[in-house]
């Protein structure tokens, strides 16, 4: 492991991307962390816009949504256990470039770079997959209970109506054609806020599995050649205030006692719990 | 009033040099008279420049495909080509939307998604059968007649078989019903001569209708027969016959009547053309049922599917000694010219 290795990290709107790199931002500089990956030294770029994200983690409060188009790359020095040092970069592609993907069918030539790295973070939010509903699974179900739906304007159809499953398995489609396919990839697929999922008591893999078998289906088959692996993510490990609405959580205020902030966070493999944040990345450049 | 000291905004008026009002107002009325060309300001620059917009790069449509486009995919994998026929309203789009959207439950007897080019269309298709049109009962858009067929693409992957492309044609079921009026409508059927499967819809709420249950015996069959005559099916291909909107069936007054129809067209379909198709086999299914309570919905569609996806058994030539004929579909398909 050396050199440079690009990653960047996709998603739609509301994903947890941006918390994903505020959590690992703190965590490769927290002292004693003990990350598969950790913090190397500083180069000449800026790190005021990782700062800022990692300031507001530690403090409990929300990401604030400032930027809704164009790549923001950030780049970490970082090494392994072996000393190996290696610069990753991160166009933090905004959820609204890769959502308009699906609905306008182009793309801004900007993102060539960014959406042909050769491993990628791809963030779904397990907590709102919009799961296709049939009209006829309601109506049945409805009339069995005795409710009278109330009557509603038709909606004509739109792109961004389309179940989450589809328009990611359409995105990974478009990342192996044309001008964006560069041959085999490796794809982290992480399922965020998993603090609002594990209720359900699913390993990621079954996540995937039951609540987007489309994407499951289309990954397992191999028709397209990406390398990935799932995992559960909660950057946050719980709910974040938003300080514009003046919210005050209890549960917030447990986040903030924990010893370490890293101690926030969840990275689930199959059964497996840890709070390091820099393992999926790290599978990702071995 | 000095009115040769007054200039006017509007660049192709001449007030000041002759006195006339190019819009013919009288000066006092004219909006745009009475200030001189330094009194309009000058527009200040923007403070940030406006920036071209990004190039881009137009991404697949992600619709239904044309009949080149299907062409050229067809060359990536083993490929099936199915040609739906059948009269409008016999639920042709219906089945396209219906496999589309048993796979976004899981794989259909061990028939897994693999891909697609095509799911904006198959998201459209399916629009009006979703919760999310809040719409009162499932629904499908007619298809119109007189446009070209387009294919609805699928990659499928089963165990051990691996991939297998299907290109599902859709077209109007008026366009096939004017077959038996006018045999060279056939013509432009090009899906059809290049299908590895034929598959014919039989509409089951019309075939329990009583007043359209004849119709509908006397008429499908026709379908066939016209197109075995202009030779736009071609020799040796499998057909399915699939009974339709089986929940309109089970709750019909005469669902046995129905089954027994529709098994004396099939049969009446094999003894008229056996010598020219291959296996024809039939089908009974609900793809997007207007209710749950009898049938399940996608009933029957898994079995379609696979034999859809079943590899085509080589013409065999006659005890001449010639070699078995295995005429690759793509061939066919990407040859636009003069087909007899």
């Amino acid at each position: 492991m050396s050199g440079d290795i690009h990653i960047s990290i996709v998603g739609l709107p509301s994903s947890g991307k941006t918390t994903f790199l505020a959590a690992l931002w703190h965590m490769v500089r927290e002292v004693g962390a003990g990350t598969a990956l950790s913090f190397d030294r500083l180069s000449q770029g800026n790190y005021e816009h990782l700062n800022a994200l990692a300031k507001r983690w530690r403090s409990g409060t929300i990401q604030q949504r400032t930027q809704v188009s164009g790549a923001k790359a950030v780049t970490m020095r970082l090494k392994d256990d072996d000393g190996q040092k290696v610069e990753v970069s991160f166009p933090d592609l905004p959820g609204e470039d890769f959502s308009r993907m699906w609905e306008r069918r182009e793309l801004d030539k900007g993102m060539l770079e960014t959406l042909t790295a050769p491993s990628l973070v791809l963030m779904i939010n397990g907590d709102t997959i919009k799961m296709p509903a049939w009209l006829v699974d309601w109506t049945t179900l409805q009339r069995k209970l005795g409710i009278v739906p109330p009557e509603k304007e038709p909606i004509e159809w739109s792109a961004d109506l389309a179940p989450t499953q589809v328009r990611i398995v359409d995105l990974l489609q478009m990342l192996m054609s044309g001008e964006l396919n560069i041959g085999g990839r490796r794809l982290a697929l992480l399922i965020s806020a998993w603090d609002k999922v594990e209720g359900e008591g699913q390993t990621p893999a079954e996540i995937l599995e039951n609540k987007l078998p489309f994407l499951s289906q289309y990954l397992r088959s191999g028709r397209d050649p990406w390398t990935w692996q799932v995992w559960g993510l909660s950057s946050q490990g719980g709910v974040y205030e938003d300080p514009e609405k003046d919210e005050s959580f209890a549960e917030t205020d447990r986040l903030r006692d924990l010893e370490r902030p890293s101690d926030r966070i969840k990275v689930v493999d199959g059964d497996t719990v840890i709070s390091d944040i820099t393992k999926p990345l790290k599978w990702l450049i071995d | 009033m000095a009115t040769q000291q007054l200039a006017c905004n509007n660049a192709d008026c001449n007030f000041a040099s002759d006195g006339k009002c190019v819009e013919g107002f009288e000066i006092e009325e004219c909006p745009h008279a009475g200030l001189s060309l330094e009194d309009i300001p000058e527009a200040e620059e923007s403070a940030t420049a406006v920036e071209p917009p990004e190039p881009t790069i137009a991404l697949a449509s992600g619709e239904a495909l044309a009949r080149d486009n299907a062409s050229n995919l067809q060359r990536r994998n083993v490929s099936r080509s199915i040609g739906l026929i059948g009269p409008n309203d016999s639920g042709k789009t219906s089945l396209i939307a219906g496999v589309y959207d048993l796979l976004q439950d899981g794989p259909l007897s061990g028939a897994a998604f693999a891909g697609s080019s095509t799911l904006i269309g198959f998201e459209k298709v399916c629009h009006l059968a979703r919760a999310v049109s809040r719409r009162a009962i499932p629904h499908t858009e007619r298809t119109s007649r007189g446009a070209d067929a387009t294919f609805f693409h699928l990659d499928m992957h089963q165990e051990g078989l691996g991939f297998t492309s299907l290109f599902i044609s859709d077209r109007s079921g008026e366009d096939y019903l004017a077959v038996t009026d006018q045999i060279s409508q056939a013509d432009q059927f090009f899906e059809i001569r290049r299908a590895d499967c034929i598959t014919l819809l039989v509409n089951g709420a019309q075939l329990a209708n009583p007043k359209l249950r004849h119709e509908v015996k006397a008429a499908t069959p026709q379908i066939v027969d016209a197109l075995v005559e202009a030779r736009a099916i071609r020799g040796g291909c499998r057909l399915a016959v699939v009974l339709t909107k089986k929940d309109s069936v089970v709750i019909s007054q005469h669902p046995d009547r129905v089954q027994k129809d529709f098994d004396e067209m099939v049969e009446s379909i094999i003894k008229t053309h056996a010598t020219h198709l291959g296996e024809v086999k039939s089908f009974v299914v609900a793809a997007s049922p207007k209710d749950c309570e009898q049938v399940s919905r996608g009933e029957g569609v898994a079995d379609l599917l696979l034999y859809w996806l079943r590899p085509n058994i080589p013409v065999v030539a006659g005890g001449d000694g010639a070699p078995a004929i295995f005429e690759r579909m793509i061939d066919l398909l990407t040859d636009t010219g003069t087909e007899k």
